[in-house]
């Protein structure tokens, strides 16, 4: 099936997505396309099945059917740079509690970015957004040590420290206070006017930030 | 990208070090009770030997298995590996730390245990311990291999601790096979070149498949 030459659309595309989770389906025959430059938002009740979609976009979850293409090619073709341009944080915040703050997001930083970068540059970046998120002087702290909270900002640190192009983040809101969901809501807008792809899911309607796109996961 | 990997992996496991050392204990304690109970002469220890440090050791590794893929599975780590890096580098990188780490310790003391078992009585020149050594640098590898791909496909079973052990321990039994009876070959003099042999080639054929099946199967489990 290579009807990747038919794709018109930059971006993220579903092309006639069914998603099923535990034998239900969630999501038929569905077309989603998520633009560059636009922020996204998800909704839909508790176990509508936002996560599986979100899942199933990031490659995580294979879909029954349907095709996902990244800027016209299937994201898992060979060629495709999808999984470097994406960032998906989850509801886990994916840190090892045995590690340092700074260890944590040096590693994945190291990950995505593979060779040539520099260590030094890297620690003072970790240095700056930590600062930015008011736990500044805590990166050589086990993870295990931070308060919940703290412990979703440093998640959220990676946004920053890693260069991507699709950000697919499931509740990034949840457990921050005021001034760090401002903090999100701005660098997220940052990122939109760069031409990054947006997808996000909240429970609460977040003030700070201007929606481009709304879609709904609904129970049948 | 591998080194990456591993770097995390072993630094974790410093951190944590009380977990690699319980698999290590049980394994000289179990070797330490036979000549308690069933005898002290040298001749009967060492006749026991190659058997009882290999089932010693296999059992450990079985033990140590339990925190193979666990933790980055529960705390959502292995989602953002298989995102970041291919599903086979993701294994081969845990399979390799996770032999350092519970592997080749255990080779390193066998020596120990091989003098308890009296496993060179009455050879004044023949040195069996290195026969002992090579087959767990040999076999120790396999079981690891092997232990991932069990371990990987039983990640979203609650409890799979006693699943892999079923699973697992059919395939263990023709590592434990050959190497316990190239130790008994030098024991009793003869070639053991062919168990060895057969050995290796166990090892070189879990080499190839083994993490290629393994980082499939976290795919799957992880979905």
């Amino acid at each position: 099936m290579s009807q990747s030459k038919d794709i018109q659309f930059d971006g993220l595309y579903a092309h006639e997505l069914t998603v099923s989770r535990s034998e239900q389906i969630l999501l038929e025959d569905a077309d989603l396309h998520l633009a560059p430059s636009t922020i996204t938002y998800l909704y839909g009740e508790n176990g509508a099945g936002k996560t599986s979609l979100m899942r199933c976009l990031a490659g995580l979850l294979p879909s029954d059917q349907g095709s996902i293409y990244w800027n016209k090619q299937p994201i898992n073709h060979a060629d495709s740079s999808y999984f470097q341009d994406l960032i998906f944080l989850a509801h886990s915040l994916s840190m090892k509690n045995e590690l340092t703050i700074a260890e944590n997001l040096s590693f994945y930083a190291n990950l995505r970015l593979k060779a040539g970068i520099s260590q030094q540059s890297l620690s003072k970046q970790i240095y700056d957004v930590l600062l930015e998120l008011g736990i500044g002087g805590l990166e050589n702290r086990m993870f295990a040590e931070l308060s919940a909270g703290q412990q979703h900002k440093v998640a959220l640190a990676r946004l920053i420290l890693e260069p991507a192009k699709i950000w697919i983040l499931d509740e990034p809101f949840v457990n921050l206070d005021q001034k760090t969901r401002g903090w999100l809501a701005a660098k997220t807008l940052e990122f939109k006017n760069n031409g990054g792809v947006v997808l996000f899911t909240s429970h609460h309607h977040i003030d700070e930030l201007p929606v481009d796109q709304k879609v709904g996961v609904e129970h049948e | 990208m591998i080194l990456t990997l591993l770097k995390r992996e072993l630094k974790v496991a410093r951190r944590n070090w009380i977990g690699l050392v319980i698999p290590l204990l049980f394994f000289i304690i179990v070797v330490s009770l036979f000549p308690f109970a069933v005898s002290p002469e040298a001749p009967v220890l060492q006749k026991l030997a190659p058997g009882v440090i290999w089932v010693a050791a296999l059992l450990a590794m079985l033990l140590s298995l339990e925190q193979f893929y666990r933790s980055d599975y529960q705390d959502g780590s292995l989602e953002q590996l298989l995102l970041m890096s291919s599903p086979t580098s993701v294994a081969l990188s845990k399979i390799l730390a996770h032999w350092l780490l519970t592997g080749l310790p255990l080779v390193i003391l066998s020596p120990l245990l091989g003098v308890l078992m009296q496993i060179n009585h009455g050879f004044a020149h023949a040195d069996h311990t290195w026969v002992l050594m090579l087959t767990l640098v040999l076999g120790t590898p396999t079981l690891c291999l092997l232990g991932a791909v069990g371990m990987s496909l039983t990640l979203a079973a609650s409890r799979n601790g006693l699943l892999v052990s079923i699973l697992i321990i059919p395939l263990y039994v023709p590592v434990l096979i050959f190497g316990a009876s190239t130790v008994t070959a030098s024991l009793e003099n003869m070639r053991y070149n062919g168990e060895l042999a057969i050995l290796g080639a166990f090892l070189l054929i879990a080499i190839v498949f083994a993490p290629f099946a393994s980082g499939r199967a976290l795919k799957i489990s992880v979905g």
